[in-house]
């Protein structure tokens, strides 16, 4: 017997196919292993069963939006994912009526990889205070109370090691970087048609897969998810040498919020701080 | 009889062996596996499943150096570059050796890659059968076997008291000279991989399937980053840029893949796989056909990494058998 949260989800897609409100609905379905969930393209009701909803549904959904551009597409949104919504309607990378927004309040996403499943949530959830889906046109499960912001252990250990042991810290990771972009492409913030990584002229970051350029990929990719970054910590799960590039849009994610006062994706219409410009707004950061 | 080796002399014979070679071998490193250099074998994880990254990274490096240039006396002067360390790989499995031997193809046809000829010469395999595949191996599936020696140079499976040593090459006789091993009469278990991928006539199932839409379904979850591609230990495409220090130009050739936004551009813009469904379908045809009809095996020796990294799990023993699937149904509609 399917879920309540799954079977909520069915009927919903069953009704928006059937209705015409939109072409595709994008949600999970269980993966080949039987055991964790992967993203799900709906466009016949009739498949509208190979939904499901459970606590292996990890993916960042929003960002196949992007590849649905001009068509209407109803998507699958847990709290943080809801997140990426706003940072895309806020950069006008998105129409809102295109999209058919079914929110579920998440019950946090376990630790799990292929063929394995714990029962422990991922750091994301723990750290997570958006459970409830920030827009919705259809919500699962009740809204719940979220806790007061979390504080980030490992962003106060990383401070106090020396600047030498921090540059050897993010050394040793370059070296494992292959620059397979499995960050960027999961990322729902990254959808430059043309990726400063990839550039030829100018040349940005040379071509080695080396730790020189890996360092600045990761580093100017942090940057530009600098008060964009929706925390959905996608590009950490799905990096294959298990990178800590949270670490990096945490860290600026707390600046942004004591800076700015601003928190990633939280409207509809409030675009980052950094790609805004107000008048009488103070230049510089030393006063 | 079987000639042996017990564990304490497999440390001491590697322990030799990095004295004069660089050793690589498995180790792991925060909760990774890799193939890496060891500078002791207390580093190697004799225990380890398949590694997180195959080894291609030892023959097909993921950045490497075609040749220098420089500017001497109003001429240019060209370095090609020479491999000249003797490196042992230690720990390799059979499928990550075969998937090696296929690329012997590819790079040692007329004309032959010159650094990819250098690397196979200076690299000596020592092999490890897998007495418990993992769950996402399909080597048996992909003609393989985990026991199968036929690329490695030496093959150790693991016995009660140490390893049954099999030498298969010259380079393998010449590795192993002075080692003394036993004659023994145990034999080690013969391990199986059980899962059953429907390869057979697959080539075929390809070239009916490929114009069916499933491409592009599949490629609406498919995210199209490179990571299949860089872990694989068969994906072999690469691109070259020149790069510039200090007056001296070195011609660099790095992992590409053909998933990558832009592999096919050529010059004018025109991109002859610009959807991300024929994008996808490539990598499934380059394995399953165009390889083994240009150079006879599939493309793929069943090690199972692409099903363990991919992110959004395309799984290439579900899709070979939706294309088989796939085929049929073409098959039947002709007749």
């Amino acid at each position: 017997m399917a879920s309540d949260f799954t079977q909520q989800i069915r009927q919903k897609a069953i009704e928006l196919l059937e209705n015409g409100t939109v072409e595709c609905v994008i949600g999970y379905e269980t993966g080949s292993d039987g055991i964790g969930a992967r993203p799900a393209f709906i466009y016949d009701a009739a498949e509208a069963d190979r939904l499901v909803f459970d606590n292996t549904c990890t993916h960042n959904l929003v960002k196949y939006l992007l590849n649905k551009k001009g068509k209407s597409t109803a998507v699958v949104v847990k709290g943080c994912d809801s997140r990426a919504l706003n940072l895309l309607l806020n950069e006008k990378q998105i129409e809102r009526d295109k999209a058919f927004v079914i929110g579920v309040v998440c019950p946090g996403i376990v630790e799990w990889g292929w063929n394995k499943r714990s029962q422990r949530l991922q750091k994301r959830c723990d750290w997570c205070r958006q459970h409830t889906p920030v827009v919705s046109d259809f919500m699962v499960g009740d809204p719940v109370t979220e806790q007061p912001p979390a504080a980030f252990a490992d962003i106060v250990e990383a401070e106090a090691k020396t600047a030498e042991e921090r540059a050897s810290f993010w050394q040793q990771h370059a070296e494992r970087c292959i620059r397979c972009y499995a960050c960027r492409q999961a990322c729902p913030g990254c959808y430059c048609t043309d990726c400063f990584a990839e550039s030829l002229d100018p040349e940005w970051v040379g071509i080695r897969i080396a730790p020189a350029e890996s360092q600045m990929w990761n580093t100017i990719r942090a940057f530009h998810l600098a008060g964009r970054c929706i925390s959905c910590n996608e590009c950490e799960r799905v990096c294959p040498v298990k990178l800590p590039l949270s670490l990096l849009n945490r860290k600026l994610e707390q600046k942004v919020l004591e800076l700015f006062d601003y928190k990633a994706g939280m409207s509809e219409d409030a675009p980052a701080p950094l790609i805004t410009f107000k008048k009488d707004e103070k230049l510089g950061i030393a006063e | 009889m079987t000639k042996t080796l017990s564990k304490n002399e497999l440390e001491s014979w590697l322990a030799n062996i990095l004295k004069e070679r660089t050793l690589v071998a498995p180790r792991r490193v925060d909760d990774l596996t890799l193939f890496l250099p060891v500078h002791s074998t207390d580093e190697i994880a004799f225990d380890c499943s398949n590694t997180d990254l195959s080894p291609k990274d030892w023959f097909f490096p993921r950045t490497e150096a075609l040749f220098t240039a420089e500017h001497k006396d109003d001429d240019i002067e060209i370095t090609p570059a020479v491999i000249e360390q003797e490196t042992v790989i230690f720990g390799i499995r059979p499928c990550d050796a075969k998937g090696i031997a296929i690329l012997d193809g590819p790079y040692l046809g007329d004309p032959a890659d010159s650094l990819w000829a250098q690397h196979r010469a200076k690299t000596t395999m020592i092999g490890l059968s897998c007495s418990t595949p993992a769950p996402q191996c399909f080597c048996t599936s992909m003609g393989g076997a985990p026991y199968d020696s036929s690329s490695v140079d030496i093959l150790l499976t693991e016995v009660d008291d140490g390893y049954a040593v099999e030498t298969v090459t010259e380079k393998g006789e010449t590795l192993i000279q002075g080692v003394e091993l036993k004659e023994s009469d145990v034999s080690g278990s013969v391990p199986s991989c059980d899962a059953q991928v429907p390869a057979e006539g697959i080539a075929e199932a390809v070239k009916k399937a490929f114009d069916d839409p499933y491409w592009g379904r599949l490629a609406d979850r498919c995210l199209h980053c490179n990571m299949c591609a860089y872990v694989c230990p068969t994906c072999y495409c690469f691109d070259i840029r020149d790069r510039t220090e200090g007056g001296k130009i070195e011609r660099l050739r790095t992992w590409e893949s053909c998933q990558s936004k832009g592999f096919t551009k050529i010059a004018g813009g025109h991109d002859p796989r610009a959807d991300k469904g024929s994008r996808l379908r490539q990598r499934f045809c380059h394995k399953l056909l165009y390889f083994p009809e240009q150079f006879g095996p599939l493309g793929c020796v069943g090690c199972g990494r692409c099903v363990v990294s991919c992110p959004v799990n395309i799984d290439i023993r579900e899709i070979i058998s939706d294309i088989q699937e796939l085929g049929a149904k073409v098959g039947e509609g002709s007749n």
